[in-house]
């Protein structure tokens, strides 16, 4: 038996089955993870020969194990503690969104208090253990590709529009128990002696309630009037003006949407023909947001809470209170005190890093996000110039000098796979870790790069008008506090992958000027700040000034061609 | 250790699904008993709405392929019948060489019996060919076909489960994994040409395993 932890013949038997039980659990965590999550799927096949002990675990070769899957396991140290691995839904419902608990896996190793009679020679013991419990990954791999939650993540991760519906997950080692009617299955347990390796999951069989046919994956169609696309004619400014500011905020607020059309306007070969109401004020405050949790391909880092949670408040979703200390992977007794405060405290800071979803995702997360509060305070009903007043007018200057010299680069040649700007408007977080981004030709890249293409005119008209500059927001501290807290969003946000991208390079000195300049709020986040950090920041201040750019733009009228 | 068999559930095909159905079934058999060091693939059927897993073994993908092939041949000269197509594990153990038995000896231990109903449609259906990679357009299928092969999908997943379901009830009679070994050797068979060649193919099988193949020592 090829056991990939070459013991040494005279280590105990214990020894062994106690690794098999622990390796079992991220073996699991990463077979779940990787069916559902996007983002945490291994990329390229890692040759045999260069493979990882780690992944040979089980003779299941599941390729690099992501970063933030080892975060996650990392908490979990005993291995009595089970692992409760749930895969949440978001989908749109009434007014905002709800979350809903598709999948439960839970993996524990049960130690009874009576030990039950070795049988088997002990040589061969853990032979037979690691072979049932080979098997028993492998029942568990397969199911995960039968149970429904699969299905739904692949149109998720391949659909143009996802319309509100995301798919995140929770670790954890309690959960309350699930209220509705799931199915559940029990794999047999694998006798480890003392104890025994237990696996279950209890999943929704049908997931046709919650609608996802109408919003996902349309067929591919032939668009009868064509009238051209943003990569044959990049000046073109496609939206009708009503429209602009629907489309920049949609651009903005969710990953892989293009601008929804008026009923007016004929689709475009760029439009994911996915269909609202535009309507401003209502599209607008939950997709700013959004642009948190837009996507399921970015690495956050504190769970949504369970469905129980009030609709209203977000706030115990959210760890980004300004004074909230970073978000650690704390030990599992630090993590057992945060669970239980969880849910008799809402308000707390919630559990250790799990799900990255929900630090980005605030629909209505008013109170934890002054920043943003601002922004939709002022949203409903206020001219988009009202906001631009709101932002600080040093960065938006700063920002648009690199703005305009990428997406000038982006226009210069269109053709050159330049995903790393491509996205970054429409992406709070680390979408470079995306591989459905990494494709220049995917369709979402086009949907962006023409939104894209609307900020970079805006921007070209911004950069020599003074005007943002003379109207300095009114509540600077407040501002300031609130890019306190963004920064310190962006701070436990995991590291990017350093690629070598000019976009990146460039962005990093900007970056660096503009922390000098954001006076007060800097010393409170003394704590060292990697490069990765410090580019979240500036996409960040990018987007938000974008943002705010394009809404001033479309109130002030600008020339548009239709 | 006895041979442990599993009877799937019947399913009721065309011929030009046959080759999906028991690819899926196949695979995912051979799958949970490639205890060796793989690097699983993902599979999404063409005609179904369903995933399946394979090993990645090449030589265990052309296997099945062969013999796929040859059930479809066979099929084709015996329509509108049932078939049943047994996958069998066996162990290759050597004996001490005597007069009247080989030396090398198979020690089966597993089977399952894949139950088909190969049906022919009452139409040929407009617009499609009888090609292995067929992708059907629905909206040219009529309603009793679209929900036979609605029907179809769901008896897929059923079966695709009892294999999980028994894969994970019975492991005691699995063998010890051998070193370099990837995958547990493995045979198809299927009645070749009639019901009495079958028997011969049972007597042949009895020959290797040296006994009847639900008392193996």
């Amino acid at each position: 038996m090829d056991f990939p932890e070459n013991l040494p013949s005279s280590s105990s038997d214990m020894g062994r089955l106690e690794q098999i039980v622990s390796h079992f659990f991220p073996k699991a965590l990463h077979i779940v993870l990787d069916s559902r999550i996007p983002s945490l799927q291994s990329r390229g096949r890692t040759r045999d020969r260069n493979l990882k002990k780690s992944d040979k675990w089980f003779n299941l070769i599941m390729g690099d194990r992501p970063a933030a899957l080892d975060k996650l396991h990392s908490w979990h140290r005993n291995i009595l503690d089970s692992m409760i691995i749930d895969i949440i839904l978001i989908h749109p419902s009434h007014h905002d969104h709800a979350e809903t608990v598709i999948e439960r896996w839970v993996v524990q190793y049960e130690n009874p208090l009576i030990m039950s009679p070795q049988s088997s020679d002990p040589c061969t013991r853990y032979q037979k253990v690691y072979k049932k419990a080979i098997i028993l990954l492998r029942s568990l791999y397969a199911q995960t590709r039968l149970l429904p939650a699969y299905r739904v993540s692949r149109q998720l991760s391949s659909s143009l529009a996802s319309s509100g519906f995301e798919m995140v997950y929770k670790v954890s080692s309690f959960s309350p128990p699930v209220t509705e009617t799931m199915t559940e299955f029990r794999f047999s347990p694998v006798e480890v002696p003392p104890g025994r390796l237990c696996a279950s999951v209890t999943y929704r069989s049908d997931l046709s309630g919650f609608n996802l046919g109408a919003h996902i994956t349309l067929p591919p169609r032939i668009i009868t009037d064509y009238v051209g696309s943003p990569a044959t004619d990049p000046m073109r400014f496609f939206p009708s003006p009503g429209q602009s500011f629907e489309a920049t905020s949609s651009f903005h607020g969710r990953a892989g949407r293009g601008p929804p059309p008026s009923p007016s306007e004929r689709p475009h070969s760029w439009t994911s023909g996915f269909h609202r109401p535009p309507t401003p004020n209502q599209s607008f405050s939950p997709q700013f947001s959004p642009d948190f949790h837009c996507s399921r391909t970015e690495h956050q880092l504190s769970p949504p809470f369970s469905p129980s949670t009030p609709r209203g408040s977000n706030s115990p979703r959210i760890n980004l209170r300004p004074g909230t200390a970073p978000v650690t992977i704390p030990s599992s007794a630090t993590f057992n005190r945060y669970v239980s405060s969880n849910f008799s405290e809402p308000s707390r800071n919630p559990l250790p890093p799990f799900s990255p979803k929900s630090t980005r995702r605030s629909p209505s997360s008013q109170d934890s996000l002054p920043g943003i509060a601002l922004y939709k305070s002022s949203r409903s009903g206020e001219s988009p110039s009202g906001l631009i007043n709101h932002y600080p007018a040093h960065k938006l200057t700063k920002e648009s000098k690199y703005d305009s010299g990428r997406f000038s680069g982006l226009l210069s040649s269109s053709g050159s796979p330049r995903f790393g700007f491509s996205r970054s408007p429409s992406r709070l977080s680390s979408d470079l870790e995306d591989p459905d981004c990494s494709c220049p030709f995917d369709f979402d890249d086009v949907d962006e790069s023409s939104a894209g293409l609307q900020y970079s005119q805006s921007l070209d008209r911004r950069k020599t008008s003074s005007s943002i500059s003379q109207s300095l927001p009114i509540g600077r501290k407040s501002q300031d506090a609130a890019v306190g807290v963004l920064v310190q969003m962006l701070k436990t946000a995991p590291p990017l992958r350093q690629d070598s991208s000019t976009y990146m390079a460039s962005s990093m000195s900007g970056v660096q000027r503009e922390g000098s300049s954001v006076s007060g709020t800097e010393s409170e986040f003394s704590m060292a700040r990697s490069t990765s950090d410090a580019l979240e920041e500036l996409r960040n201040y990018k987007q938000l000034k974008d943002l705010l750019l394009s809404k001033s733009k479309s109130v002030g009228g600008a020339t548009r061609v239709h | 250790m006895n041979c442990e068999a599993c009877n799937l559930k019947e399913l009721e095909v065309e011929s030009f699904e046959v080759r999906e159905v028991l690819r899926c079934i196949l695979h995912t058999i051979v799958f949970h008993r490639a205890l060796g060091l793989i690097r699983p693939k993902d599979i999404d059927l063409e005609l179904f709405d369903i995933t399946y897993v394979q090993c990645g073994e090449i030589e265990v993908e052309k296997k099945i392929d062969d013999k796929i092939e040859q059930i479809i041949t066979w099929i084709a000269k015996h329509p509108n019948k049932k078939i049943q197509i047994c996958l069998t594990f066996y162990e290759v153990k050597t004996k001490q060489p005597s007069w009247f038995t080989n030396k090398i000896e198979r020690l089966y231990w597993e089977q399952w019996n894949i139950n088909l109903n190969v049906i022919q449609p009452t139409k040929p259906p407009v617009g499609k060919s009888h090609h292995s990679k067929l992708v059907v357009d629905p909206g040219e299928e009529p309603e009793e076909l679209s929900s036979r092969r609605t029907l179809l999908e769901q008896s897929l997943q059923e079966v695709l489960f009892q294999i999980i379901k028994f894969v994970n009830e019975k492991k005691d009679h699995v063998p010890p994994i051998n070193d370099g070994v990837i995958y547990c050797p493995f045979e198809i068979t299927f009645p070749s040409t009639s019901d009495s060649a079958f028997g011969i193919d049972m007597f042949k099988r009895m020959l290797h395993s040296g006994g009847h193949p639900s008392m193996l020592t």
